[in-house]
């Protein structure tokens, strides 16, 4: 299969631009790239969820339309996700053959069963047909989503982050199992966050990075330092810079945070002045550090210290209290009520402050409140009444961050502000978390964006999986440095690095 | 060229401004209740008098009570369908303690209590357990309905004090029965608490989303929990005084009324999954099925014609905004066409 020029862009982002990407039988083939490069964006053109713009798919030399997803079941691509589809209820076998349409109107228990259990014994996997899928291991729920898509006749298998909620017992099952299908002389995309499980089972890599194809080799012919070089490096010249705030006293202490099954052993101080990067990729465990931070999601152990007081954080009132406040990664879920005016959703946490004695909302001092910060952020609303859900997504993160500065915080916590906003908005936010720093606030920054977090940041703490990979300064931290901590590279040459 | 451009401008003025008209359902209901009004009144001289206007409210006094919290918890996104199985069960309680010798007085209070306790069991299963009030409060309908049949099983128990029944149908001050008397005092205080307090605040934004709400630190189980115990009050109140202007009880008082009551508050524009509308709508919905239903009755219509319209009209006040909206749409669709047809002629012909 082959996949050439193609090129897709969604409103005013390029999500691919001109990527070409060969997949040939019996070989394992892994795409890599960082949050955002463009991956997912070019599986869902292999598998017909999205059309793109330009270029074309070749299947055996022969140009390919493939319309929706049951096209590219036709034509024998399938995908499997990190997390599976099965219908619980089910049992395995109809699990498996759940998508088929030809095998008449009535069901053959017993043919079905039957020809199930062919299919995993070619796989060499040993489960009962008969058992419902509910009772399942993630990797046995995996090894059924693939014997369904061997039964439907896979020729071209995309794994899009298959290993990142598996334990690395079953990884290996994974594994063998992935093995095997290349042995059958199956193409398989493999997607993986884990750039030693990435680089063990490849057999050729390509690397994308901002939509674009940077490079692609076969495995034998590429070093992991390579392969880190390829997804980073890029020009970082565009990006605001920060002016150095002068750091003041220790803010907070974080030692030995953990929470069970989530995140463990987290250790870092914050100083007033500060801002402290969290990077990592998806499925780092950072924002549930900063929910446990703000209360809302309670770590189990630990010890942390604010303004020079032990302290335990149980509640969010109680990390309102303390001063800490936390601006969410997802606005919609848990940052704006859309339907409700710019006003109140600015006042919403800090709505005693705006009661008469009888409780009572003063809505002319809550209107001069939002007008207040529509001037000093610059929020582009015709007036601060109207639904913040009219807003443009970078206004609206403007309106969120007037929601928690309002609260007069000493700590804020902004977990990906950036994120899906446009360039000269990015840059505005950039300014005022610069700015907020200079005022004396400490300032925790979640982002996976790693050329803001080299230009945003003092130091800068990278987490994986739940755990603390390291802790930079500002001088000592690099993309390569940052990368190989957030893949689990830890390798004395990278260190050695300047 | 120029007046293809501004032709197509001036009627989307128009538009938008027929647009905004309609959006502001208030509006929109006001026109219809004016309509209904003149109508009635060209109908019947002796329709705008005080005492039908009274006697039309006297009709619906105890629906249009639970209607103002009912607007709350739709508002809040959850739903109270044990209403009127908590009148039947407030009033079938006064009943039954009536007939074992319990003074009326006492007997009202433990009624109310009783009203407070269902709303209590009600809060705490959605607000603290965390179920679905569609189901909670569809079990409470079931199950306090059977209570109020357990109290009385199929008996009538009337004769109260000459007091009592007269609280749902004499004059009170001036011509307004006690009852009307409770549902302007409840207008006013739910007016005041739901459009301009704090805790009317927090009731709306945990209808937008109550995850939004957690994470701004409103305690989003007290607001629900105190909604459902103010739902079981308002309705033993509501029950106790239907008691009162029927003059006798049974175990089946008030039944199905919860349909009654969440029609006249989704045609007063709330919506249905929470998180907008207001009491003026609300209140306008009222007036407009009152006058419609007496309006129907004055050109002899029966009763079930009538709530075959009242049933047309609440399909039609869903149907409207979404209608209005695809138009909108439609029409939005047209114009960016009708725009690059003409940027293109431009760059054709420069």
């Amino acid at each position: 299969m082959h996949m050439r020029h193609i090129s897709k862009s969604f409103g005013a982002t390029q999500a691919l631009d001109d990527v070409s990407l060969s997949i040939y039988p019996g070989e394992v083939h892994a795409l890599i790239g960082e949050n955002g490069a463009g991956k997912s964006t070019l599986i869902k053109v292999m598998t017909g969820i999205h059309q793109p713009d330009q270029g074309e798919i070749l299947l055996d030399g022969r140009p390919l339309q493939i319309r929706n997803s049951a096209a590219a079941q036709d034509h024998g691509i399938a995908a499997i996700y990190q997390e599976p589809v099965i219908f619980p209820d089910l049992n395995v076998a109809e699990n498996i053959f759940i998508s088929h349409r030809d095998r008449g109107a009535i069901v053959r228990w017993g043919r079905m069963h039957k020809d199930a259990a062919t299919i995993l014994a070619k796989l060499d996997v040993k489960l009962d047909v008969r058992m419902p899928a509910r009772g399942l291991t993630l990797a046995a729920q995996q090894a059924v989503e693939i014997a369904k898509a061997i039964s439907l006749k896979v020729r071209v298998l995309v794994m899009d982050e298959p290993t990142s909620s598996l334990s690395a017992h079953e990884v290996a099952q994974l594994f063998k199992l992935i093995s095997t299908l290349r042995n059958q002389g199956v193409a398989i995309l493999f997607i993986g966050h884990r750039l030693e499980e990435v680089l063990e089972i490849a057999d050729r890599v390509t690397i994308l990075r901002d939509g674009k194809w940077i490079s692609s080799a076969l495995r034998s012919q590429v070093t992991t330092e390579q392969v880190i070089q390829d997804m980073v490096g890029r020009q970082i010249e565009d990006f605001f810079a920060k002016s150095q705030a002068e750091r003041g006293d220790l803010l907070m202490s974080v030692r030995g945070l953990s929470k069970e099954n989530v995140f463990s052993d987290i250790n870092f101080d914050v100083y007033r002045g500060e801002v402290l990067c969290f990077a990592g990729l998806i499925g780092a465990r950072r924002t549930d550090v900063g929910l446990a931070l703000f209360g809302v999601e309670p770590a189990d152990a630990g010890h942390i210290t604010f303004a020079g007081k032990e302290v335990k954080i149980h509640s969010l009132e109680q990390a309102l209290k303390l001063g800490i406040a936390y601006a969410t990664e997802d606005r919609h879920r848990f940052g704006l009520a859309i339907l409700m005016s710019v006003a109140t959703n600015i006042t919403l946490p800090t709505l005693r402050r705006y009661l008469t004695a009888l409780g009572l909302v003063r809505q002319s001092d809550e209107y001069a409140t939002a007008e207040e910060y529509r001037q000093r952020l610059s929020i582009h609303a015709p007036s601060v009444k109207v639904e913040v859900g009219r807003l443009s997504g970078g206004n609206q993160q403007k309106v969120m961050l007037s929601k928690w500065l309002n609260a007069g915080p000493k700590l804020l916590i902004l977990d990906e502000p950036t994120r899906g906003i446009d360039v000269p908005t990015k840059a505005e936010v950039h300014h005022m978390i610069n700015a907020l720093a200079a005022q004396g606030l400490g300032i925790i920054l979640i982002s996976s964006d790693l050329p803001e977090v080299l230009a945003m940041s003092d130091r800068v703490l990278v987490m994986r999986e739940g755990r603390q990979m390291g802790l930079f300064d500002r001088k000592a931290a690099t993309q390569e440095k940052i990368m190989t901590a957030a893949m689990g590279q830890n390798r004395p040459a990278m260190e050695a690095q300047p | 060229m120029a007046r293809s451009a501004t032709s197509p401008a001036g009627g989307r003025n128009l538009l938008l401004g027929a647009w905004e008209r309609l959006k502001s359902w208030e509006g929109l209901l006001l026109g219809v209740l004016v309509v209904i009004v003149i109508i009635n009144s060209l109908q019947a001289p002796a329709y705008l008098s005080i005492r039908n206007q009274t006697n039309l409210f006297q009709l619906f006094i105890e629906k249009i009570i639970v209607a103002l919290i009912m607007t709350f918890i739709l508002i809040n996104g959850e739903i109270d369908l044990s209403v009127a199985s908590v009148m039947g069960l407030a009033a079938s309680t006064l009943g039954r303690l009536y007939e074992l010798g319990v003074p009326i007085e006492a007997a009202f209070l433990i009624g109310l209590a009783v009203g407070i306790a269902c709303g209590l069991l009600n809060g705490f299963m959605i607000a603290y357990a965390g179920l679905p009030s569609l189901v909670v409060t569809l079990a409470g309908m079931i199950g306090y309905r059977g209570l109020a049949y357990i109290l009385l099983e199929d008996r009538f128990i009337g004769n109260y004090p000459e007091w009592f029944s007269r609280l749902g149908q004499q004059p009170l001050i001036g011509p307004f029965p006690l009852a009307l008397v409770i549902f302007f005092v409840l207008l006013v205080g739910a007016i005041i608490v739901l459009q301009y307090s704090a805790f009317g605040r927090y009731v709306y934004v945990i209808g937008n989303s109550r995850e939004v709400a957690r994470y701004s630190g409103v305690k989003v189980r007290r607001v629900k929990m105190a909604l459902f115990i103010v739902s079981g009050l308002v309705a033993a109140l509501a029950g106790l005084l239907y008691a009162a202007r029927l003059g006798s009880v049974r175990g089946s008082v008030a039944e199905g009324f919860e349909l009654d009551i969440i029609t006249m508050v989704l045609m007063g524009g709330v919506n249905m999954y929470g998180g907008a509308g207001s009491l003026y709508g609300v209140l306008l919905s009222i007036l407009i099925i009152l006058n419609l239903r007496n309006g129907m009755s004055l050109i002899n219509l029966t009763g079930h014609v009538q709530t075959g319209v009242i049933g047309v009209l609440l399909i039609l006040s869903v149907l409207a905004p979404n209608l209005a909206r695809n138009i909108q749409a439609t029409l939005n669709r047209r114009r960016m066409r009708h725009l690059a047809g003409t940027l293109s002629e431009a760059q054709e012909s420069p």
